[in-house]
């Protein structure tokens, strides 16, 4: 069986445990074997940088140098730690100097920064390392009779030199979505605006003017659901009219899990799927 | 040279009539054209109408922003057949200032928040010779901490996408923010720091929501939201305390602590008040709720913690 790393950020903390659950059942259902990497520590989420910049690209130089240490690849389903560890690979592969001396500190606990990692997230797992035909073949039953608005959220497709896909013509949730027999409504109002999640304890009420645009603009378009593969948009974004769901709680109903077991109950706005 | 035929899609703005509307293009134009290029053709042989602001034509004078295939750049910069798909170019004014005709938008609110910022130094005497005669000496790498941030040609690309902007359009806007940075960095700057971060507080820093649209709009590779980040820093460091400045410091605290971020108590620390204390109330609730053992609600650290601990402080230190 393939094995990967999973990188345990923020998104499996806390009131959000769930998504650990919901992210090691879907490796399951992708017939890849996850790897917890326990001494993994937080990406710093944007938030460390405001501390100091350079503890920000020592933690994830640690981060996925416990993936190679374990000689796998490294998966996060979240847009915000997949950008900002993408980025810091991106910084480490450039620039010989930092990659050295950050080394020289990691030897001390018996790590080393490679560069042989790869950074996955749920998106180009799913096209790259398990394959789109793969993929449909672990399919096992359509969710029916259900408009979904696929949601990227910003992460995964900027800046454009970490983007899981062509930023400005993404096709890949589609072809994520597609597959579990929904009806995919493409082309909304708001559908690339941010969900606002990084301003929920800076600026509270620019998260909620935020949040909310995408939902209404999705709802306009008569979708059901809006889709997206990160928890964080996730979290930002339930609990208003249109429900949201992620991407990988679709899967793993459309691989023979109860909405239940998807954690589809736990959503702060109802969802009803009909199988 | 090859000649390629595709569509040019634009869409147009009738001030007139106050109307925004698609137009299709058919072309048929040598494949090396500028998105610019692209224009002055059409312009030129199709539909002497089409208005859009252009001078340099070599990404210099920063007027000819806009937005290609979804993202902004600079149309004298892309090349049109790069950004054909499936036969069409998209192309459409910036989405954050109004049109004032076809791909030409009023840039005028856009200025006047960067004017807000002080965008000028205001000499420190102390670094600052008070004759034409002698010259301030700035040393090379106090001038690298802002050389990037000085190749800004204030043509709003990055303002033309940004996400801060959709949720507040009193939003100050990425270059400000960046010009902020700049003369903060800037040793010859005399202003207190305290009062240029006063100004970029304002409808400002704590409302972007770190999307990197600007790093991906600049044509100059300049990264606002980076910028952002070290104003923040800044902030916390020298400002007065708020919400933001209280999360950060929690957050980093409880990742040195255990690794991870304490999610149950985060937002009664940031927000310090009755509805953060509730927030973390409700938490618990749910927690039990949902038969979450008591050991799990916040982060535990992980073996080997005392060893992280060291990394993170010797990063700081030495990196
Ligand atoms: S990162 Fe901030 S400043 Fe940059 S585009 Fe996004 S919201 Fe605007
Ligand atoms: S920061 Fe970059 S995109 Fe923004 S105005 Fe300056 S040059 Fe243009
Ligand atoms: S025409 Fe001057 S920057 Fe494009």
């Amino acid at each position: 069986m393939k094995k990967i790393g999973i990188y345990p950020g923020c998104c499996f903390q806390g009131a959000d445990i769930h998504n650990y659950d919901i992210t090691t059942k879907f490796l399951e259902n992708m017939g890849v074997e996850g790897i917890l990497l326990e001494r993994a520590a937080c990406c710093g989420g944007g938030v460390i940088d405001e501390t100091n910049k350079k503890i920000v690209y020592g933690l994830n130089a640690r981060n996925i140098a416990l993936a190679e240490k374990e000689g796998v690849d490294l998966y996060t389903p979240c847009n915000t730690c997949y950008m900002i560890i993408a980025k810091t690979k991106l910084a480490l592969d450039s620039d010989p100097e930092l990659k050295e001396k950050v080394n020289e500190i990691l030897a001390e606990e018996g790590l080393e920064y490679k560069g042989t990692a790869k950074i996955y997230h749920t998106l180009n797992l799913i096209r790259d390392f398990v394959g789109l035909d793969e993929y449909k073949k672990r399919i096992k039953r359509q969710i029916s009779g259900i408009k979904v608005a696929p949601y990227y959220g910003c992460h995964v497709l900027a800046p454009n030199e970490v983007a899981v896909d062509d930023p400005e013509n993404p096709t890949i949730l589609r072809e994520v979505l597609e597959p579990l027999g929904v009806e995919i409504i493409e082309g909304y109002k708001d559908e690339d605006t941010c969900c606002g999640y990084h301003a929920r304890f800076t600026e509270p009420e620019q998260k909620e003017r935020l949040a909310i645009k995408p939902l209404d603009g999705a709802k306009e378009a008569g979708a059901d659901i809006v889709a997206t593969p990160c928890p964080l948009c996730h979290k930002a974004m339930d609990g208003y009219d249109e429900p949201i769901l992620q991407v990988t709680q679709l899967i793993n109903v459309a691989c023979g899990a109860t909405p239940e077991e998807a954690g589809i109950n736990l959503n702060k706005t109802e969802v009803k799927l009909s199988l | 040279m090859k000649k390629i035929k595709y569509t040019a899609r634009i869409k147009r703005y009738n001030p007139e009539e106050d109307k925004s509307y698609w137009q299709d293009f058919e072309v048929e134009v040598e494949d090396s054209l500028t998105v610019l290029e692209l224009l002055m053709y059409i312009k030129d042989k199709i539909d002497p109408t089409l208005t859009f602001r252009a001078f340099c034509r070599s990404a210099i004078c920063g007027s000819c922003a806009m937005i290609i295939n979804n993202r902004a750049g600079l149309a004298c910069k892309i090349q049109a057949k790069d950004k054909i798909k499936n036969g069409v170019i998209k192309i459409e004014p910036l989405k954050t200032l109004k049109p004032v005709r076809d791909l030409v938008v009023d840039q005028e609110p856009a200025f006047d928040k960067l004017k807000k910022i002080k965008p000028y130094l205001e000499p420190d005497p102390k670094v600052v010779p008070d004759n034409l005669k002698s010259e301030s000496l700035v040393l090379p790498e106090e001038f690298a901490r802002y050389d990037k941030q000085t190749d800004c040609i204030l043509c709003m690309a990055c303002y033309g996408q940004c996400n801060a902007l959709k949720g507040d359009d009193q939003y100050l806007g990425p270059f400000q923010l960046t010009k902020v940075f700049r003369f903060i960095m800037d040793t010859r700057d005399g202003m207190d720091v305290e009062e240029r971060i006063k100004l970029a507080e304002d409808h400002g820093i704590w409302e972007c929501v770190q999307c990197q649209m600007c790093f991906a709009a600049c044509p100059k590779g300049i990264s606002s939201c980076d910028d952002i980040l070290e104003l923040r820093r800044i902030a916390k460091d020298t400002g007065e305390e708020n919400i933001a400045t209280r999360r950060a410091k929690f957050w980093f605290a409880t990742v040195f602590e255990t690794g991870q971020i304490d999610k149950l108590n985060l937002p009664a620390v940031a927000l310090n008040n009755e509805k953060g204390e509730k927030a973390r109330e409700n938490l618990i609730k749910e927690f039990k709720q949902r038969g979450i053992p008591e050991d799990e609600f916040g982060p535990k650290p992980f073996d080997g913690i005392d060893k992280f601990r060291n990394f993170i402080k010797k990063i700081e230190k030495e990196l």
